[in-house]
This record gives structure tokens, C-alpha cells and sequence, in this order.
């Protein structure tokens, strides 16, 4: 079985994230508010609500370091959370922005966040010690349209994006006095701050998801037209590979490896990507609780479900832990430095976070 | 891995049009063969979706509906049509039920019934959310 625990927030969850043990989750019920809740003699109780957004908060991303929490809402502000005693204090950051916030990330180091906004624009915030507040850099005029998703390079200083307007764009983020240099790398090479590395063309419509592997070799990010779409070699020539699929859109992507990758979206079930050893990426298998005989391959043989398909209006969960989209995937990582992800979790529209585990899953290798 | 086909550059309307003709004589006579799989191959290939000509677009419609409508078993033309064909064929099927007439949408939509079941709900997904090539 691959699911470890599933359990009912609330009817609805926008995002989640969770602490660096895995005790407590912030999730925002698709409403003004982030819940936390903690885990305690075997049951999870509500332990705050953080309470300073006036609209949806849109993502929420939970420092492991650092134990701070950065949210990010439709009313186009962010607040960084701290952890005083028992309560949650809220530093507003001026992100300066004329439409909403979307997405964020805390940066590897934790010493950044990246905001993607309707704007057009990524905003990226350091603390400034000096003046002991959050400094936002905006990066303008690169995106035609919203910026859906956002994600950094191990290296704490790339980062890429993906867009309404159906590219993925890779930018530097270097900040004189935030990202130290070794006295090994030269400087004058180093690309500037808001300089796009490169531009993806892939698909040609609405893309999100975007996610590197945990080498920071590969990238790959979904389209809304059932496509998931992988970038080798990032640079001036990179290898692209597009996958396309039955079913219907992926929301987001988690790399559990080099090697494997799991989508999540519109078809409430987690489908399993894996590359083989030339590095061919393709479509391995749904993720839930019944046992898959066959592997599915391109053109595939007719299963029986899909044979009702023009007599069923609704899919509701056959088999399928998940009754409506899954938007969001976490790795719930045991070890720190590992950079194999056993386990992840879900939060899906229908209110419910699941916890999968893979360590049985004997026809997905994850030691690549 | 479906979708991606070779997209056709030409240099203007003219040769775009004229291939198609060219096209438009091959299928008659694979037709006349009986080999409306064949046929409708040789419609579906070197589709010019990304030309803005609306008279390219509707002169290989012309083509790929005179394919469609001969078609008799479907099933049929499943087991030997190749998958890189599903993505054009499901646009030019919603192009063939947007018309409104009743012989070409019956035979879409029969078509249409069995294309989802082969190639999944994914497949009409890729030819309603590009805008980019429409046929």
C-alpha cells in the first residue's frame, strides 16, 4: 500500500506545508486564514490560526532551518512568520505588487524567497539585517503573463519559472551581500540578478508545476494540455523531451530522484514518471491502493473503467484516495541530505493531505 | 509519445494550397481503392496548423473531412491507424462538430467515442487548449 495515512482537514485546502519534523502542518483552508495544526498523542489538533490576510492565501512554504513561515495571498502582500514563545509573529514584506501573489518558495539556504505573481513579475525577498526587514527585488518584464510556479536551483541562485503564457523561464537571483561567493568560482561570469538564463518554448498553452531534480540537472514542469514536459543540460542547447499523456492535466510535480518523478493534478491520482537509462522519460503508473498487473505503455489495451467513460459524469473515487484535484505535493524527506524522497504528501481541493510511502513499491527503483 | 508532428514550412499560401490539392487527388484515388484508412493518413499528415491562412486551414479541412466521412468501420480504422495520428485527428473532429451538420457531426462524433477511448481524456485536452495550431 502506498498510502501511510490520510486525514480530513477541512473541506477544502488551498496549499499546505509542513515543520522539519513532520509534527505540524500550516495549511490555508481556501479561505483568509492559515490553520496549524499539530500532531499529538497519535491525533492532530488545531494549535493556531494565523489570521492577517484579507483575501485567499495562495501558498504557504514552511522553512526546515529556519522555522519560519512565509504566506503569500490574493490581497498582494506576504508575511514571514516567526515562532516567539507560542505564538506566530507576522512581519509584513512590501512586495509592491498591483495583482496577486501566487506562489512562493523559501530559497535552499532559507536566506530568500521567491514570489510569482499575476503581475507578470517574481518578486525575490532577502532580509536586510541593517534595516531588519524584507527587501523585495522584483523581476519585471520577462513574463507576458501570471507566473504560476516557482522553483530553486539547489545552488540557491537560479531559479525557474513557469507561466500563463505557457513558457518556463530560468533566471539568476544574485544578490551582492546575500549569496556569498566561494573564493574558488570567478565573478566576473556570474550572471546578474533578473538575467534570464533561458526561455522554454515547449508548450503552447498554460503551464505550472515547475521543479528541478534533486542534482539540479533536470527540469520539468506540466502543461495544461495532459503534457509534462522535461529539460536536460539547462543551458544555451538543453534536451528537451515532451511526455504526453491519457489522462487529464497535472497541477504539480515532485522529483523523488533523478530518475523518478511524481505528477499530481486533475486526475486525483499521483501518476509515476520514470526515465529509463538513457534518460527517456515516460509515463510507468497510477499511484493508488489496487494492484496494477501490467504496466501501462503507449497504447495502452482498453481498461474496463474507461470503457464507461461516455457513461459516467463524474470520477468518483474508484479506488482513488483523493475525490477531487490534487494541487499540491510536498517531500516529507527523513534525512535532510539524502536526495532521495521515500515519502510525500498530497492536498487536494477535496480538503484531505495524504501521506504516500514508496519504500515497498517494488517497480519503482528509487536508488538511481 | 503522441503529439508533435512535423510541421510543414512553406513559404507562402500558394504552395500550401497546392500541396493540398495534391493531397486531394491521392485520397481520391486511395478512396477509390477502398482504403479510407490510408486516406485519411495521408489527410491527417503535413496538416499546416501553424499557418494563419484560414484558406490553408479550411482547404486541408475540405480534404480531411472528405477522409472522415468515408469511413465506415471504425473500430477497424483504430487497430491500423498509428498514434501519432491522435491529436490531429481529435481537432479536426471538434472542427468537424463545430459545422453543425448532421451527417459529419454523427460521423464525428462516432469517431470521437472510440478515439477517447484509445487515446484518453488527454488527447482532447492537447486539441482544446491550443490555440496556438488550430486546424
Amino acid at each position: 500500500m502506498a498510502v501511510v495515512s490520510i486525514h480530513q482537514f477541512n473541506e477544502c485546502i488551498t496549499c499546505h506545508a509542513w515543520n522539519s519534523d513532520r509534527t505540524m502542518i500550516a495549511f490555508c483552508p481556501n479561505n483568509n486564514e492559515v490553520h496549524i495544526h499539530g500532531y499529538s498523542k497519535d491525533k492532530w489538533e488545531r494549535v493556531h490560526i494565523l489570521r492577517k490576510h484579507d483575501q485567499m492565501v495562495s501558498g504557504i512554504d514552511w522553512g526546515a532551518k529556519s522555522n519560519r513561515i512565509v504566506t503569500v495571498s490574493h490581497d498582494r502582500n506576504s508575511y514571514v512568520w516567526n515562532q516567539e514563545e507560542s505564538e506566530w509573529v507576522p512581519t509584513l514584506v512590501i512586495l509592491r505588487l498591483n495583482r496577486a501573489a501566487l506562489c512562493v518558495q523559501w530559497s535552499p539556504k532559507e536566506n530568500k524567497f521567491a514570489v510569482g505573481s499575476g503581475a507578470k513579475t517574481v518578486c525575490i525577498c532577502y532580509y536586510e539585517q541593517d534595516n531588519n526587514w524584507w527587501v523585495s527585488k522584483v523581476i519585471k518584464k520577462q513574463h507576458d503573463s501570471s507566473v504560476t510556479s516557482v522553483a530553486w536551483h539547489p545552488n540557491n541562485i537560479l531559479l525557474a519559472t513557469t507561466s500563463i503564457d505557457g513558457k518556463c523561464r530560468v533566471f539568476s537571483t544574485l544578490i551582492k551581500g546575500v549569496d556569498s561567493r566561494d573564493s574558488g568560482t570567478s565573478v566576473s561570469s556570474d550572471p546578474k540578478f533578473g538575467e534570464e538564463i533561458i526561455q522554454l518554448d515547449l508548450s503552447f498553452c498554460w503551464t505550472f508545476g515547475v521543479k528541478w531534480s534533486p542534482s539540479g540537472n533536470t527540469l520539468a514542469y506540466v502543461g495544461h494540455n495532459s503534457m509534462i514536459y522535461f529539460v536536460g543540460d539547462v543551458g544555451p542547447s538543453p534536451l528537451t523531451q515532451n511526455v504526453a499523456f491519457r489522462d487529464l492535466p497535472l497541477r504539480d510535480v515532485l522529483f523523488l530522484s533523478e530518475r523518478i518523478l511524481i505528477g499530481v493534478g486533475f486526475s486525483c491520482k499521483p501518476m509515476v514518471f520514470s526515465a529509463d537509462e538513457t534518460g527517456i522519460w515516460s509515463f510507468l503508473r497510477f499511484l493508488d491502493d489496487r494492484k496494477v498487473a501490467s504496466k501501462y505503455r503507449h497504447g495502452p489495451k482498453l481498461p474496463k473503467a474507461l470503457g464507461k467513460l461516455y457513461g459516467q459524469s463524474k470520477k468518483s473515487g474508484r479506488g482513488g484516495v483523493h475525490d477531487k484535484c490534487i494541487n499540491c505535493i510536498l517531500p516529507l524527506k527523513d534525512d535532510e541530505e539524502s536526495t532521495i524522497v521515500k515519502r510525500f504528501s498530497t492536498s487536494g481541493l477535496d480538503g484531505k493531505v495524504v501521506v504516500w510511502d514508496l519504500e515497498n513499491q517494488k517497480d519503482i527503483s528509487l536508488n538511481s | 509519445m503522441a503529439g508533435h508532428e512535423e510541421f510543414v514550412e512553406a513559404d507562402n499560401a500558394e504552395a500550401i494550397i497546392t500541396r493540398i490539392e495534391h493531397k486531394s487527388r491521392k485520397i481520391e484515388s486511395l478512396l477509390k481503392q477502398s482504403k479510407p484508412v490510408e486516406a485519411l493518413k495521408t489527410a491527417l499528415e503535413g496538416s499546416p496548423p501553424k499557418t494563419r491562412d484560414e484558406r490553408c486551414k479550411s482547404a486541408n479541412w475540405i480534404v480531411v473531412h472528405r477522409a472522415i466521412m468515408a469511413i465506415k468501420d471504425v473500430d477497424g480504422m483504430f487497430s491500423s491507424l498509428d498514434p501519432e495520428y491522435y491529436d490531429i485527428l481529435m481537432k479536426y473532429l471538434y472542427r468537424g462538430l463545430a459545422t453543425g451538420d448532421r451527417p459529419t457531426c454523427d460521423q464525428c462524433l462516432r469517431i470521437h467515442e472510440k478515439l477517447t477511448e484509445r487515446a484518453g481524456l488527454g488527447c482532447i485536452l492537447r486539441a482544446l487548449a491550443d490555440t496556438v495550431n488550430t486546424v
